[in-house]
């Protein structure tokens, strides 16, 4: 990137547990979880005036109903932010966190601000079609036979996925296992504890016998979507939910689930201004169109865009967060680009962890950031497939 | 007890019959506790919820609507006793073990209310006996309340009074049991098994004594006592599989140490085969495995002989299958009894002896010969009862025939058949009544209120059938009306199945105007269900071959004509429900002012089936119901609503009960449901009068519906998409249900466009016959008329 007159570093990244759609964040707001995590990702910079903060970049992928009326604005100042720090809610669908980051970066790295704040936020259990409230598809999309991959739903494309790339029923299985004995061997070894803010939920409930409210509280540290009991044999018996003879089951795909998370991004000016230490200077981002059909190959586009564009090869990047929608996709990504099994979600990925869509890409980047914290990588990345034929990639490098 | 009003129940015991019966009273918005055992850890109901569980995934459900379950409070007996006080009805149905039912009584007695019912479902145990451990102030309030399983679909409940139950109790629950509940009561007396398992199970025995005698295979006599015969699919040996081997065993254990004066007594063993068995752990289709076997996709059967199982195979001769095709009774017992094969020898044994045993035993077990046969019909799901198929076949001859090969020891008893077969009768069936052999005269029917509401009871063999006044009549319908009650006229379907041909149509439309002119109200309902089973495809065929597509237009705008001839109706139209209304005739019940509707009735627009949508008004109407609901509803957005109606068409879903009817929109919230299938016409009668003495008017035709338009048709197509791609739908599904996408969305028009019912009758008519001109429609039609099952292609 030439054009850039400045630098901007993550100085803090934190996130929600991820809970399972309908599970125990089924009742917290979206604009809740925001504001939880704003609140707390500016705890982690402390002195740091609120003031400075130019924008607050959210992602979400069904800006509606709960999620609406500009979730960001309502969640920043929810969250406390003084009025005058503005806020806007983005979507591209599965990358919306990580294109608030890349976003977020952009406006430091222009010198139009100092300091950011990038989040992503989703919950499932309110939003729950992949489509909206209000579903309403375009008449001309039939009119060609390259649109009517639009029309396909994300488990179909896995399937043309996994025919077209030849991923099988137990590779996918196996790697669905792998998802959920490394996720929780992480949460085991507490390697997510530096990134997760625990919620404390409240729920109102009616306590019918006395007529009174009870209000139940719960706290919440860690993501409830990894199954230490996943087996081969368990999820052979599940049944292909999109193809009468297809390979994707509910066991091989992601999970559908509730969070957020929130990244913050200063400018060098800010470092030294407030003694803050930076985690990592973002390095890139690139986003890149594909066939609307096989949407789930788009990192393999993606990937080497980005690393083209920060002049870093991929052997160099030690950390990447690729985002599980599939396994078939995630296989068929890692197969072709030649990833190393040992370097993608090492604590476990969507399949396990869940994916909370707008919100992933913020997760992901906290889990990013506490890599690089703990030591155990110099370059990472947050990468996913996206609906309707995209993929994105973002860059960072430990500093 | 003359208003006796059961605000809840509760069933004490939750095992298969008690959790079904749990479920039955909450398909009936009849509130439950069910009881069981504290569980011996974790939930103290525990038991009960996890039977709760279990019913949820019982096939055929016991459930009529999925919501029926949150209606069942789960208790056990040592916290929840206090429930009981609050319940008027209390039906036991633990374990049949005498001493645990005393202690269980014991128990509870306590806690009945002043003014509650208290009822066992024992199968078999006395009555008397079990009344013993009630305290006396609560006797008069007991007796035994027998249901079949599975209790939803089995019609016969079988009220048994002991010594001290008072009449008006008995008389209440009955009423409440027929109207309530919708079962078919016979009072039968405490003896062992009461009436439809003695007679049930000896009718077992004497098939598996001779079975064994003449060498046959247990398949080959399924073949024979299934519908040949005019008994269940399962015949004998498979019902044995589906109650359970080791319960078969126990009921006959019962019979064996409570009869022994029995002449049968001799019988009332379990074969050795039966008890190997069970020895063996196969008891049925509980344990996968009993009398048959499933292997693979093949059923294997146990083989007398080498006690081993191999593959099952029955057939019946030919000659003999021949004579159970006679329709003449008398013509086809001579020759079962002449025919040499040992297979109709078989037959004519088994009768004989059920013959011999009913009529030695009618005094003892039943007040007269119409609860026998009705007991078999509502009990065992036969055709007919025993006495029935004796009478038709010819009293005498058959008394004759029994008699001599009692005198020839061929019969299973040598115990003589009684004075009264021989004293000149015809029957036991007659304008009087039925035989009554303790009371040694015929009795009429009982006068219970309740039973006015039956307009049309089931009636025995050789009872008076009642046909009305016709008013008018043609190839296709007639209309008709009661002697009592001229102001509501009555339109039955002639044709097969009640399907709907040209000459239907025209009855229909003839029958509205009759009404009009000369009613108060007009109630279609039909002397024997199905409702209808739809259009007549044999009378569209012809146009659709010759590819006159002008006149197949013709014809669907004439049924849309019809139907709306109904809606528009002057008079209260009202569709009398019961049994199968299925494409057009589902469109009639959802044209009409009301449907009321059986319980057990199957609704579907089913036309998919065979390549086409439903044209008769049923897509117009579910966009119509569609744009009204979205009107009261913030946002308004028809499309929504349109979404599950279009998945019900394109699946040619059909209801599995009236309840399910409604919430698949096919029924509307104002039509009555009622649970007892004989009451069906009278609820609609007094529907359609009360509707015409509210002065009725039609609604107004809308004029502004709102349809989802072209966008609503891409956003089905794009569901479509996706089932066809993932080969879940073929290419010629995805055309049809494209067709119903049209129909429902209102055309190829804007979003949100207001349109009128001609309007959206055209554009189904339009989508029917484009489809009628599919080649794959075609190969549809053709295989359903050939073969009466539809064609995937």
């Amino acid at each position: 990137m030439t054009k850039q007159i400045q630098d901007a570093y993550i100085v803090a990244a934190t996130r929600t547990p991820v809970g399972k759609v309908r599970g125990a964040l089924r009742n917290v707001r979206p604009d809740d979880m925001l504001a939880h995590v704003i609140r707390n990702v500016m705890a982690r910079a402390p002195g740091l005036d609120p003031q400075l903060i130019g924008d607050v970049v959210v992602g979400c992928a069904m800006p509606e109903a709960e999620q609406g009326m500009n979730v960001a604005r309502i969640g920043l100042l929810l969250a406390g932010l003084p009025q005058s720090v503005p806020g806007m809610t983005i979507n591209r669908f599965c990358s919306s966190g990580v294109q608030a980051v890349a976003l977020a970066a952009d406006r430091i790295r222009l010198g139009e601000a100092d300091v950011m704040i990038a989040a992503g936020t989703e919950t499932m259990s309110m939003m729950p079609t992949m489509m909206g409230n209000k579903i309403s598809l375009n008449p001309a999309v039939f009119e060609h036979d390259e649109n009517v991959g639009i029309a396909y739903g994300m488990g179909l494309t896995a399937e043309k996925v996994a025919a077209q790339w030849q991923v099988s029923r137990e590779d996918q299985d196996a790697f669905a296992v792998a998802s959920h004995r490394k996720a929780c061997a992480a949460i085991a070894a507490g390697k997510f504890q530096a990134e997760i803010s625990p919620y404390t939920v409240r729920d109102h409930v009616p306590d019918f016998r006395s007529g009174a409210v009870k209000v139940v509280e719960r706290v919440m540290e860690n993501d409830e979507g990894p199954r230490p009991d996943s087996s081969m044999e368990g999820l052979a018996k599940l049944r292909p939910v999109f193809a009468a003879k297809g390979s994707v089951t509910a066991g091989n795909a992601s999970q559908m689930s509730d969070g957020a998370g929130a990244v913050l991004l200063v400018s060098e000016k800010i470092l030294k201004q407030f003694n803050l230490k930076p985690i990592a200077r973002f390095r890139g981002f690139a986003v890149a169109g594909v066939p609307p059909e096989i949407m789930g190959i788009g990192p393999i586009e993606a990937i080497p865009r980005v690393l083209k564009q920060a002049g870093v090869k991929q052997d160099e990047v030690d950390w990447i967060e690729l985002n599980e929608a599939f396994a078939a996709q995630a296989l068929a990504v890692m197969r072709t680009l030649e990833l190393d099994p040992q370097k993608v979600n090492p604590l476990g990925g969507a399949i396990a962890l869940g994916h909370p869509l707008g919100a992933t890409g913020a997760i992901r980047t906290a889990t990013v950031m506490a890599a690089m914290q703990r030591g155990e990588a110099k370059y990472g990345m947050v990468t996913m497939c996206i609906g309707t034929g995209m993929g994105a990639a973002g860059l960072f490098e430990r500093v | 007890m003359s208003n006796f009003i059961v605000r809840k129940v509760a069933v004490l015991g939750a095992g298969v019959m008690g959790a079904q019966i749990a479920a039955h009273c909450a398909n009936a918005n009849v509130p439950v506790v069910l009881f069981d055992l504290p569980a011996k850890e974790g939930d103290p109901n525990g038991v009960v919820r996890k039977a709760l569980d279990g019913l949820k995934k019982l096939e055929p459900t016991p459930f009529a609507a999925k919501d029926r379950v949150n209606y069942i409070d789960a208790a056990n007996y040592d916290s929840g006793l206090e429930q009981l006080r609050g319940c008027d009805l209390i039906i036991e149905a633990i374990a049949e073990k005498m001493e645990w039912k005393h202690d269980l009584y014991k128990k509870v007695a306590p806690f009945v209310a002043e003014h509650a019912i208290f009822a066992s479902n024992t199968s078999g145990l006395s009555i008397n006996a079990l009344s013993e451990a009630l305290p006396a102030a609560l006797r008069g309030r007991f007796c035994g309340i027998h249901f079949f399983n599975p209790p939803r679909y089995m019609q016969l409940v079988e009220v048994i009074p002991c010594k001290a139950s008072a009449a008006p109790m008995l008389d209440a629950l009955e009423t409440f049991l027929t109207t309530t509940l919708g079962k078919g009561v016979v009072r039968a007396l405490d003896t062992p098994n009461f009436v439809a398992n003695r007679v049930g199970v000896f009718s077992m025995l004497a098939v598996m004594h001779h079975t064994a005698r003449l060498g046959l295979g247990f398949d080959l006599v399924d073949a024979l006592t299934g519908p040949a015969i005019g008994r269940p699919k399962s015949a004998t040996y498979r019902t044995a599989d589906v109650v359970g081997l080791d319960t078969m065993a126990h009921v006959i254990g019962t019979m064996q140490a409570t009869l022994p004066e029995d002449p049968w007594h001799t019988y009332y063993a379990a074969p050795a085969w039966l008890t190997l068995l069970i020895g063996k752990g196969a008891l049925g289709q509980k344990t996968r495995a009993g009398i048959y076997r499933k292997e693979g996709k093949a059923i294997h059967v146990v083989d007398l002989a080498t006690q081993g199982y191999r593959p099952s195979a029955g057939e019946v001769d030919a000659e003999v299958a021949a004579i159970l095709k006679i329709r003449n009774p008398a013509e086809k017992f001579d020759k079962l009894r002449a025919h040499a094969s040992p297979q109709a020898q078989f037959l004519w044994a088994i009768f004989r002896d059920i013959f011999h045993y009913c009529a030695f035993h009618l005094d003892a077990i039943a007040g007269n010969a119409r609860d026998v046969d009705f007991a078999m019909r509502w009990g065992f799901g036969w055709k007919e009862g025993p006495f029935e198929t004796w009478q038709a076949a010819g009293w005498q001859a058959i008394a004759n025939a029994v008699k001599a090969d009692i005198e020839a020891g061929r019969a299973m008893s040598a115990a003589p058949l009684p004075a009264w077969v021989f004293d000149g009768r015809k029957g036991v069936h007659g304008a009087t009544g039925s035989y009554s052999a303790s009371a040694k005269s015929d009795r009429p029917r009982t006068t219970l209120p309740v039973y006015a509401r039956q307009i049309f009871p089931e009636r025995v063999l050789g009872e008076a059938e009642e046909r009305g006044t016709t008013v008018f009549e043609s190839e296709g319908v007639r209309l008709w009306h009661t002697a009592d009650d001229k102001d509501v006229a009555i339109l039955s379907f002639k044709s097969k199945m009640n399907t709907l041909g040209p000459e239907v149509v025209e009855g229909i439309i003839e029958a509205v105007a009759r009404a009009e002119r000369e009613h108060k109200g007009l109630v279609i309902w039909q002397m024997k269900p199905p409702f209808s089973v739809g259009a007549n495809l044999a009378a569209l065929a012809p146009a659709i071959q010759a590819r006159d597509f002008a006149a197949l237009d013709k014809a669907v705008a004439r049924f849309q004509q019809m139907t709306q001839a109904l809606k528009y109706a002057q008079v209260p139209v009202i569709a009398a429900v019961n049994g199968m209304a299925l494409g057009g005739g589902c469109e009639i019940a959802m044209h009409a002012s009301r449907a009321v509707a059986a319980l057990e009735s199957y609704f579907g627009l089913v036309e998919a089936g065979v390549g086409l949508i439903p044209a008769g008004g049923g897509c117009k109407e579910f966009a119509v119901r569609a744009s009204d609901a979205a009107t009261r509803i913030a946002g308004g957005d028809v499309f929504l609503l349109l979404q599950p109606l279009f998945q019900t068409i394109a699946m040619a879903t059909t209801s599995r009960s009236a309840l399910e009817a409604r919430e698949l929109g096919f029924l509307r919230e104002s039509d009555p449901v009622v649970f007892n299938p004989h009451e069906v016409l009278h609820v609609a009668r007094q529907t359609a009068r009360a509707l015409a003495e509210a002065g009725w008017r039609p609604k107004l035709p809308p004029r502004a519906i709102k349809v989802a338009g072209r966008n609503g048709i891409a956003t089905l197509e794009m569901m479509l998409v996706n089932m066809r791609e993932g080969g879940m739908i073929s290419a010629h599904d995805y055309r049809v249900a494209k067709g119903a996408a049209a129909a429902l969305c209102g055309g190829d028009v804007e979003t949100g466009t207001l349109v009128n019912e001609d309007w959206l009758l055209a554009v189904e008519r339009h989508e029917f016959v484009e489809l009628a001109k599919t080649e794959k429609t075609q190969q549809r039609i053709a295989h359903m008329l050939e073969t009466g099952k539809p064609l995937r292609n």
